[in-house]
């Protein structure tokens, strides 16, 4: 076989499909995670049933949704119907090629040296299934869960965007790559931008859907939002789409600001050339290090989930709007006056000086409330 | 009266730290011990004044009727015939209870059965702790004098069946 061919088409592929695998098996184990880490928190057990601790729930949604009728509400917009499902899928599988997993270059798919803008670009079109979906079903909840996911991912591009500019200031690189190489020499990008891993972070949440930003499929609002009318597989699909991206999404911010696949900081730890030095299985232990990175994240979107209530549609916006933009490019400009400054190290100390207030201000004691508060009225 | 709210500080109102103490909250319920039943494998014992199931006593009942008058909905069927004994040496009518039958599947639980009951103890009456009254067929639920005295004999409900044994109660039931 033509060796060009080989390295160019065949073994990306190879890779593409494996990596594909591993995210579709974190796809099927989050259902089951997610809803039992929800009764874990809300004070019961969540599906124990199928299969020892309900470990085969996984399995058993996607069984039962295959087997269910697949309806065509008769006013629905039959292509758009059909589209409105896959298209959110296409984005959300195509990124996956594009993220390292491991040490370049036998466990990345495909290295492109402006991987993070071919990233942000090709998320961006995954609104466009949700509007589809949402206008075709010709359902007035449909379509106002399909507008408000479009108002929500549009207002918060632009806060992920900016955010990610620190990140780029300071690492000097689009290459997703070159940018965990970076973090491995230097701390891990959370520490000197830890303002725009925050807003990185909350509109992940918000780019998702997800609680507290769930407007689009609001149940107390909008029954279901966008996939009111979609059934069976083509829900599935829907969900499908959802889960991926939050993947696709944990794996950014691991990529971006917590080193990728390494374990260490300032050449200290698993860096790549100690990954690398252990030949095939320190390939396989970077790769583990990031999806076990990614799983973090993953059950970060579960606690948020069980932790915040929703916003009102006017919080959310002026959220996106008045606070998390201009914070990040409050953000930028800090940023760039340090690195004029050439004083890029004390952008860790501060970042570690922040997080420690943090920890301190949450292992204090609760002072004791002056004046009456609302929940003791009775009592007053 | 006037409330007052506590006014948030500035810390609360542009730092997150109020968001990242419901984190805690949360986190800390992770671990906290469930309210959960699983329901065939454990069950909860329903407390003494718990009012399950009817239990009838055929030697307390004097077959007054009353119960069945004071039923708003009439499913409890009674029939009678009188008897003579002999009691030191002078004869005496008694009353003998045929039937004392409850269609419990209209029944709606309301006890006006043991509130006109006027033996001392009752001899109708509803503070048992079973609550496991699902069949698998409506008439399963017409249950007669014995099986309404009797009923506590059956076997607990342990789950679903094997797919070769009858889902029904019947064989299992006394007296029929």
């Amino acid at each position: 076989m033509n060796k060009a061919l080989l390295t160019y088409l065949v073994w990306p592929l190879v890779k593409f499909l494996i990596a594909f695998i591993i995210v579709q098996l974190i796809v099927v184990a989050m259902t089951w995670i997610e809803r039992r880490l929800l009764g874990f928190i809300q004070a019961r057990l969540g599906p124990n049933r199928v299969g020892p601790w309900g470990l085969l729930q996984g399995i058993a949604d996607p069984v039962k949704l295959l087997l269910k009728e697949d309806i065509l509400p008769t006013s629905a917009e039959k292509i758009a119907y059909f589209l409105g499902p896959m298209l959110p899928l296409i984005p959300a599988f195509v990124v996956f090629a594009l993220i390292p997993y491991g040490p370049p270059p036998a466990f990345t798919v495909t290295r492109v040296n402006v991987g993070l803008l071919l990233i942000l670009a090709i998320t961006s079109t995954a609104v466009y299934g949700i509007i589809l979906g949402g206008w075709a079903s010709n359902n007035k909840y449909s379509l106002m869960g399909g507008l408000r996911s479009a108002a929500q991912m549009v207002s918060y591009e632009v806060p992920f965007g900016l955010s990610i500019v620190g990140v780029l200031m300071i690492t000097g690189s689009l290459d997703l790559v070159q940018i965990v190489r970076y973090q491995e020499t230097n701390a891990w990008n959370f520490l000197p931008q830890l303002v725009a891993c925050f807003i990185f972070f909350v509109s992940m949440n918000a780019e998702n859907n997800r609680t507290p930003f769930d407007l689009p499929e609001a149940e107390s609002e909008l029954v279901a939002g966008f996939h009111t009318e979609y059934s069976g597989m083509k829900f599935a699909f829907f969900m499908l789409a959802e889960y991926s991206m939050m993947i696709v999404n944990s794996c950014l911010i691991v990529t971006l600001f917590f080193g990728g696949w390494t374990f260490g900081m300032f050449g200290v730890g698993l860096t790549t050339s100690v990954l690398r030095g252990m030949g095939f299985f320190g390939g396989i232990l970077g790769a583990a290090i990031f999806f076990a990175k990614v799983m973090v994240f993953m059950l970060v979107y579960v606690w948020f989930r069980a932790t915040f209530p929703r916003f009102r549609f006017d919080q959310l916006m002026d959220l996106g709007w008045k606070w998390m933009i201009p914070l990040a490019l409050g953000n930028i400009f800090v940023t760039g006056l340090f690195i004029l400054a050439g004083q890029e190290r004390l952008m860790y100390w501060i970042g570690l000086a922040l997080l420690g207030a943090t920890v301190f201000y949450l292992g204090r004691k609760p002072a004791p409330r002056k004046g009456i508060h609302a929940s003791r009225v009775s009592e007053a | 009266m006037q409330v007052e709210y506590p006014k948030p500080s500035w810390s609360q109102k542009f730092l997150v730290l109020d968001l990242l103490e419901g984190l805690k909250t949360t986190f800390r319920e992770l671990f906290k011990p469930k309210v959960t039943v699983r329901y065939p494998e454990e069950r909860n014992e329903p407390t003494d004044r718990f009012r399950g199931m009817f239990k009838f006593s055929y030697d307390r009942c004097i077959a007054c009727k009353l119960c069945a008058v004071a039923c708003p909905i009439d499913i409890i069927y009674i029939d009678v015939h009188d008897d003579m004994i002999e009691e030191g040496g002078k004869k005496k009518k008694v009353k003998v209870l045929d039937r004392y039958d409850i269609d419990v599947k209209r029944c709606m639980f309301c006890a006006l059965c043991e509130e006109a009951c006027p033996t001392k103890p009752k001899s109708i009456w509803l503070t048992t702790k079973t609550y496991e009254l699902a069949t698998y067929d409506r008439n399963d639920l017409y249950f007669n004098m014995q099986e309404l005295e009797y009923w506590e004999d059956r076997p607990r409900y342990t789950g679903l069946p094997e797919e070769d044994e009858k889902p029904r109660l019947d064989e299992t039931r006394l007296l029929k």
